[in-house]
């Protein structure tokens, strides 16, 4: 399997949720606008600085998302701040989901949870997926995982 | 079996505790009677042994053939399952009150869930003994799979103890004064000075007019006082965890007990050991001392805190401590790789930073109290950065071992983890944009030990990129050789049933070749058919005959790739059928194939054409 990249429309799901998560951090600025600690154009550029850097972020993050199924191990590449490289040796899935969350509804995604048993890395999310191409990674995974007829190790 | 009779009025007692120290202050607030008080405290309590007779009365446990079955619960009713082969630790503790009236408390963990799985409270201490031995003889017996026979002959002399018991280490009380002395509780400073920091500018609003020298001489002596009963309250509470600390062997289990007033015992598989990590401080390592601690899955994160019940070997000189450690996990002599010389660098401008800001708050606090403290005196800390930069470099490494990964990290408290390649979960890489800055990277090997969030995590902190890259290809690729080892050997095992020499000389070969593919990079392709040649057994025909434990009517005890369907597919699981085409030679060689691509980051475009033709799933897509 080559690099997979997310579908582009992953972008709008989390633009919308970083316009949300602007909102939610501009809402002092707007009280102490409110109450007159604040110049009037203090919370408009504090919303426009978060809201700028949450759109750049959730479009990086498009960009640096991939992810590829090789011979034995499931590869993903992601994170803008920290770039994340995880790889998830086949024999060590314990289980696989494929979950649809609102927002990805309304977007017509879904993504795909890949468990094991770690501490750390215990799930791992791809998101951006086709409901469709959700499920045939999930069965893919599976299949995947029983040929390579592992043991847990714990 | 029945729970023991005395716990009945124990658990009573323990539940109606605080009701009754409630009653109290309400009795002496109050101007109720105190028949009142009492009359209440003696309902609650009826109340509260009534509940626990009914307690006593559903709870039920039971050793089957092959799980140990809980059936629990007044109001809702609870009936648990636990297959004896997922039974990680098994631990009995007692408090002094328990040891008066001779009960103890069982708790089974499970590598799921995030409490204890199996929790017992209380039986008689002989009880407690007898199921901690049962489980794991009916456990061992499940694994060998020879449970039948072995059964029989356990059942024919029913007082049996198990394997003998061969004491690894106990403490000396030189050893457990040194343990006692290195300890230190830092939770009472953390406590004051959260406490504190928010009253420290009112504090010293109050006390103005006092001279500088008499405040600081003031401060030194409260800080020396602080130290010292911090001191002692570790001291005490780690003499008190590990009195009489002993670490058994007893067959493929290792046991310890400890404790002076609460008395903890336990057995952890030693199949079950996901991660050993020993741990210094300057001290220890000036003294010739280390700590060993055994890290399973049994217990949730968190979970035990900073005196857990996981065995651990408190103190012990270093070489001992290193004797004790092959005791569990083979691995050789390791010889860490530094970070580069470069990344001290980083470490002198983080510190460099640290400083700064400490003189920043310093001289915050004397500008705006106004009172007149020496704040560029921090700014001398800044001698001290290279020294600590060096170190911290100095103490930071990997080591890759025939079958482990060593990591160390940390001056001040150092760890070595130890990882065997089989016991990884996930590689992860991390860089942060500060170490893509170092072009350093660094890298996680995960494995299911419960530690995670005291963050002794096998981490090798700020290697090169392209080192971090062929480290995180290595662990990957000989985790599948474990794995791979793992399963030919349980094959083996079942197939030469009885016959240990062959079973051995297999198993030794097979660790030859990986000491040879640990000397070189294992993108070589050239000794893999050494491995086949060695560990591929003669199956016969029908395939390896397994023990079967699902559920289904599907046999997944068989690997799919060994069904012999002929020219064509007749499984009824198509999820097997492209598989069946595959020998196993056939995706041992892909494997191999696969071995250097693993190693590209992004360059792997190049081999995706063969991954394609080698692939069926792809063809079906």
């Amino acid at each position: 399997m080559t690099t997979q990249t997310l579908h582009p429309r992953v972008r709008i799901v989390w633009i919308l949720r970083s316009v949300l998560v602007a909102a939610v951090l501009s809402a002092p600025f707007v009280g102490a606008f409110y109450f007159g600690y604040l110049p009037e154009w203090a919370p408009v550029g504090a919303g426009a600085v978060f809201l700028v850097l949450g759109v750049g972020h959730s479009v990086l993050r498009y960009r640096r998302w991939s992810y590829e199924i090789r011979e034995d191990a499931l590869y993903l590449d992601r994170g803008v701040v920290t770039q994340v490289r995880t790889t998830v040796p086949l024999v060590r899935i314990q289980h696989v989901d494929s979950r649809r969350g609102p927002v990805e509804r309304g977007a017509g995604l879904a993504s795909c949870v890949v468990y094991t048993a770690g501490s750390r890395g215990a799930d791992v999310r791809i998101p951006g997926l086709t409901p469709d191409g959700a499920s045939d990674l999930r069965e893919e995974l599976k299949r995947l995982a029983i040929r390579a007829d592992g043991e847990d190790a714990v | 079996m029945k729970l023991a009779p005395q716990s009945i009025p124990y658990r009573a007692f323990q539940k109606v505790a605080g009701i009754v120290v409630i009653l109290f202050f309400v009795v002496t607030s109050n101007d109720w009677g105190f028949l009142t008080a009492a009359a209440a405290g003696g309902g609650v309590l009826l109340l509260a042994l009534a509940y626990e007779v009914a307690y006593y009365r559903r709870f039920d446990y039971e050793l089957t053939e092959d799980t140990l079955d809980i059936a629990s619960g007044v109001i809702s009713r609870r009936e648990r399952e636990i297959p004896y082969r997922r039974i990680q630790n098994v631990d009995v503790s007692r408090s002094v009150i328990q040891r008066a009236i001779g009960v103890a408390a069982v708790d089974l963990e499970t590598a799921g869930g995030s409490s204890t799985e199996g929790s017992i409270r209380f039986v008689t201490p002989e009880e407690a003994t007898r199921l901690q031995r049962e489980v794991q003889r009916r456990k061992s017996d499940a694994s060998g799979g020879e449970s039948g026979k072995r059964g029989a002959d356990a059942d024919t002399r029913p007082g049996s103890v198990g394997p003998d018991e061969e004491e690894l280490f106990a403490i000396s009380p030189g050893e457990l004064a040194l343990v006692g002395a290195l300890s230190f509780d830092g939770r009472l400073i953390g406590l004051l000075a959260f406490l504190g920091s928010g009253s420290f500018p009112v504090l010293s609003s109050f006390v103005p007019d006092a001279s500088a020298a008499a405040i600081s001489a003031l401060a030194i002596v409260a800080v020396g006082l602080l130290f010292l009963v911090s001191w002692i309250i570790g001291a005490g509470l780690a003499f008190s965890n590990y009195y009489g600390f002993r670490l058994l062997r007893a067959g493929d289990e290792l046991r310890y007990e400890r404790g002076l007033f609460r008395r903890y015992s336990g057995s952890i598989p030693t199949e079950k050991v996901q991660t050993l990590s020993i741990s210094d401080n300057p001290a220890k390592r000036a003294l010739g001392y280390a700590s060993l601690s055994i890290e399973t899955a049994g217990y949730a994160p968190g979970q035990g805190g900073n005196y857990g019940s996981q065995a651990a070997v408190p103190i012990a000189t270093t070489e001992r401590v290193y004797r004790l450690a092959h005791e569990v996990e083979v691995f050789g002599t390791p010889s860490f790789n530094r970070p580069p010389k470069r990344i001290r660098w980083r470490y002198v401008f983080r510190y460099a930073i640290v400083v700064g800001v400490i003189a920043g708050v310093a001289f915050a606090i004397d500008w705006y109290v106004a009172a007149d403290i020496p704040w560029y005196g921090a700014l001398a800390l800044l001698l001290a950065v290279p020294p600590a930069a060096h170190l911290k470099w100095k103490h930071r490494g990997y080591w890759l071992g025939e079958d482990h990964l060593l990591t160390r990290n940390g001056f001040w408290s150092r760890s070595v983890t130890v990882v065997p390649y089989y016991r990884i979960q996930n590689v992860i890489d991390n860089r942060t944009i500060f170490q893509r800055r170092w072009n350093v990277a660094t890298i996680i090997a995960d494995t299911a030990g419960g530690s995670s969030l005291t963050g002794s995590d096998a981490a090798a902190v700020d290697f090169d990129t392209d080192e971090a890259v062929e480290l995180r290809a290595t662990l990957q690729n000989r985790l599948q050789s474990a794995v791979r080892e793992r399963r030919d050997r349980r094959t083996a095992f079942e197939w030469f049933e009885g016959d240990a020499g062959s079973d051995n000389s297999d198993t030794d070969e097979t660790s030859t070749t990986d000491a040879e593919r640990s000397t070189d990079v294992p993108e070589s392709t050239d000794d893999d058919p050494v491995t086949e040649g060695v560990v591929e057994p003669d199956v016969p025909d029908d395939g390896p005959v397994r023990p079967d434990f699902s559920g289904g009517d599907r046999d997944y005890s068989k690997p799919a790739e060994r069904i012999d369907t002929g020219e064509y597919a007749v499984d009824r699981f198509p999820s097997d059928v492209d598989v069946a085409h595959r020998g196993r030679t056939e995706s041992e060689s892909d494997d191999t194939a696969e071995d250097t691509p693993v190693n590209g980051d992004d360059s792997d475009d190049t081999h995706d054409d063969s991954d394609d033709a080698n692939d069926p799933a792809n063809s079906e897509r």
